[in-house]
Formats: C-alpha cells, sequence, structure tokens
C-alpha cells in the first residue's frame, strides 16, 4: 500500500503534462528538423533506409489498383458486351421477322409467276384477288381484298391454281364495297351441281374434316378411282366445266343404295387458297 | 505480438486504401487523402502513444514520395494528431456525423497547413486548389465511417484500444 501511495505521489500535474506532450512534442520537433534539413545527404539516406519499409506495401498497394482497374475493365467489358448481347437480340429478331416476311413474300411471288406462265384458256371474265386473312370462327371460309367495287357479288364462283392446274376453290357468299367473303369447297355448307367424267351427275357437298363427297350418283354408274369430276351445265352458280377434283373412293351411299356416294380430292387445297379468280356475274356467258 | 500484427495490418491498410483511392480519384482532380481518414480514426481509437506514432509513421510514408519536402506529412499528421486526441473525449466517436465533421475539417487543416510548410521550407507550392481540396474533404469524409468500422473490426477489444 506504502508503494502504490508513494507512486501515486510521483504523477505531478507537470508530471502528466510531460507525459502527454512529450511523445507528439518529440515527433513534431523530429519532423522539423527533417523539414530544415537539405534533401541531400541524410535525408537520401533515411530514405533508402525508409525504401525497405515502404516499397513492398507500395508494390501491394499497386498491384491491388491495378487489379481493382482490371476488375473495373472486366466489368465495363461485360456490361459493354450485355447491351451488345441486347442489340444482337434484337437484331436477330427483326432479321427472323424480316426474313419470314421474305420467304413469304418469295412465295406468293413463285405463285404469281406460275399464274403468269399459266395458259389460261378458260372463257369466262373476272378478276383476281388476294386472300386477306381468314375467318378464325370459320375456318372454312376466306377474305378477298375485293368487293363489289371490283365487279364482285354474292354467288360469284371462285377458282384457284394449284400445281399449275386451275380448280374449283368456293363461292362469294358475302361482298362489301372493298372485301368478299368465299365459302370454300370443304365447308359443310358448300353445295354444286357437278359432271362426272362418263357424264352422270351429282351433288358435290362439303363436309368440313372429312373427304368431299358427290351424293345421289345413279347407282349403276360406272364410276373409276382417278376420274375427274367438273361443274355442271345444270349449275346454277357455277359455269360448267370447272374442275373440281378427281374421284378418290366409291361406296353405296346410306340412301337404301339407290345411289353412289363418292369421296373426291379437291384440286385446290383449302391451304393453297391464296390469290384467287373471281368469275363475275356478267362474264359467265361470254 | 498480436497486437503488434495488427498495427502492421493497419499500417499496410491505410497505405493500400490511400494508394487505391488517390490513383482512383486523381483523374478527377479531387486531392483524396485516405490516410489522414486513418489517421484521425487511429487517434479516435487507439491509446495516445501508438495513435500519435502511427500519425508520424503514416505521414513519413507520404513524406517518402515527396519530391519538394521531407518531413512535412509526418508534421502535418502529427498536428492533427494532437488535435484529435484533445478532442476525443468532447466528441461521440461512435456516432457517423462527428467522424465526419472532424474528418472533413482535418482534411482542411491538413492541406493548409501542408501548403504553408512547403511554401515556407520548399519556397514552393503545393496548394491543389479550392475545388481539389473541397472535394477531396467530402470524399473523405464520406470514407470515414468505413475507415473506423475496419479500424473496429481488426483491433476488435485488444489493449490496443483507447479506454474509456
Amino acid at each position: 500500500m506504502q508503494g502504490i501511495a508513494h507512486k501515486k505521489k510521483l504523477y505531478t500535474p507537470i508530471d502528466s503534462w510531460k507525459r502527454r506532450w512529450l511523445l507528439p512534442g518529440s515527433f513534431l520537433l523530429l519532423s522539423f528538423l527533417l523539414m530544415i534539413l537539405p534533401l541531400e545527404g541524410f535525408i537520401s539516406s533515411l530514405k533508402a533506409v525508409l525504401s525497405y519499409i515502404f516499397i513492398p506495401q507500395v508494390r501491394v498497394s499497386h498491384s491491388v489498383v491495378q487489379y481493382g482497374q482490371g476488375v473495373s475493365n472486366t466489368v465495363q467489358e461485360l456490361l459493354r458486351a450485355h447491351y451488345e448481347n441486347q442489340q444482337l437480340k434484337q437484331e436477330i429478331e427483326t432479321a427472323q421477322l424480316l426474313s419470314a416476311q421474305a420467304t413469304e413474300v418469295f412465295a406468293e411471288n413463285q405463285r404469281l409467276t406460275q399464274l403468269l406462265k399459266l395458259p389460261f384458256s378458260h372463257p369466262w371474265r373476272g378478276v383476281w384477288a388476294k386472300v386477306a386473312y381468314r375467318e378464325p370462327t370459320r375456318w372454312n371460309t376466306v377474305i378477298l381484298d375485293k368487293g363489289t367495287a371490283d365487279g364482285i357479288k354474292e354467288r360469284s364462283a371462285v377458282i384457284a391454281v394449284e400445281n399449275g392446274q386451275e380448280g374449283l376453290a368456293g363461292v362469294v357468299v358475302e361482298a362489301t364495297e372493298s372485301t368478299s367473303k368465299v365459302l370454300l369447297v370443304r365447308d359443310e355448307e358448300f353445295s354444286a351441281a357437278v359432271r362426272l367424267e362418263n357424264g352422270d351427275e351429282g351433288l358435290l357437298v362439303g363436309n368440313g374434316p372429312r373427304p368431299v363427297q358427290i351424293k345421289y350418283i345413279p347407282l349403276l354408274a360406272q364410276v373409276n378411282k382417278g376420274d375427274k369430276v367438273y361443274t355442271s351445265l345444270s349449275s346454277s352458280v357455277f359455269p360448267a366445266g370447272i374442275l373440281v377434283g378427281e374421284v378418290n373412293e366409291t361406296y353405296e351411299g346410306e340412301n337404301f343404295q339407290t345411289a353412289l356416294t363418292v369421296n373426291i380430292t379437291p384440286q385446290v387445297r383449302a391451304s393453297a387458297v391464296k390469290e384467287v379468280f373471281v368469275i363475275l356475274e356478267d362474264g359467265i356467258k361470254r | 505480438m498480436l497486437n503488434a500484427l495488427k498495427l502492421i495490418c493497419l499500417f499496410i491498410l491505410a497505405t493500400v486504401f490511400h494508394w487505391a483511392f488517390a490513383s482512383l480519384f486523381v483523374r478527377w482532380g479531387f486531392s483524396v487523402n485516405i490516410i489522414l481518414v486513418f489517421v484521425t480514426a487511429f487517434c479516435a481509437l487507439l491509446k495516445e502513444p501508438l495513435a500519435y506514432s502511427m500519425a508520424f509513421l503514416c505521414g513519413l510514408f507520404l513524406d517518402f514520395f515527396s519530391t519538394k519536402l521531407f518531413g512535412n506529412n509526418a508534421f502535418t499528421f502529427t498536428v492533427c494528431a494532437c488535435l484529435v486526441c484533445n478532442i476525443v473525449d468532447r466528441f461521440d466517436f461512435d456516432e457517423l456525423f462527428p467522424q465526419m465533421v472532424a474528418v472533413f475539417g482535418l482534411s482542411w487543416l491538413a492541406g493548409l497547413l501542408n501548403t504553408v510548410l512547403v511554401a515556407v521550407f520548399a519556397d514552393s507550392s503545393a496548394w491543389p486548389g479550392f475545388w481539389s481540396i473541397l472535394g477531396g474533404a467530402i470524399l473523405n469524409a464520406l470514407f470515414a465511417p468505413l475507415v473506423f468500422w475496419m479500424i473496429r473490426k481488426v483491433a476488435g477489444n485488444s489493449s490496443l484500444r483507447r479506454q474509456g
């Protein structure tokens, strides 16, 4: 206890002040001396000594900075690559769209070229029209880009070309000034009087997704697979002689075996109806 | 031994950060002085003798690269250390705002004192410009919380820390 009391007595205010300011004072004095000394001689020797202490840190710092700059550059490159990637994706999408359009235009061009080369010999007068779109709610009807302004009326016959051969495509059921709706052969509401190659006549009816049929052919008629079917002279809507398709299958119908029913393959498939020729009413008799 | 390693680690951290940030911000003309932020944090968090020694050593580190004068940074940092060690009891350096205000003020003091010392002893100009000093002081103040946090983490509750 006495020792502690003795020690406590040693810390007078002056001693405390000395303890507090001795170290910073020494450093201030030392740095002041360093400032007033010339940079050659002692100072350069001191710098040389300090270089052994500081150079490794400087190297580490420099490496860290360089690494950081490398990371920064890498991040910038990644961001640039990401931006370029986005741009390229957009360009690819645009190119794909253009490619699809070009394919469609090319196909249309081929079809039109084929049409131009065809030696049409039919006697009818009419107008060419393009399919604008299909009715989504009724797949076997198409809308044409021409209407009454071009002379198209309801009940006008419509023909199209597939594989270089023209054939019956359907009939106009509605017409506005600039558009007209065509009921295709395959539609269940479609019907037309037709004639087989052997002269027998029947009623062609669409059958939706099932084969197109010709009904009411005499039971004893000689019908062979591959026989051509044309529109009949007795039809009130279609001019005679338009190729409809060819016989695919013959069987006895359900009408108490009094008539044959024939399945036919239409000359123009519904999916091939792109450009059509609409026969104008006053052009039939020419 | 562990404490000595911690001090060495802190010194290396200070120099690496200073070098990195000075290189980074010099392209925008800001004279960032991160090592001064470390000195402020040393004085606020470590025992006085250690704080003075670290401040002097950090100043010598900067003087090592100086070509005009040798010892001016050591002098400036020692003066700054004296100031912080004498006001540390009156401010709560656990809060962010006092840390930032102290660093902002000391950045100005160090810049001005350094300029005066170089002008007097080397008959040269070391004034980097008002906006450079202001930008550097603001950036120093913004980095202060991070530096204080790092020193607390490294020093932990060891005997390096200031008591009370």
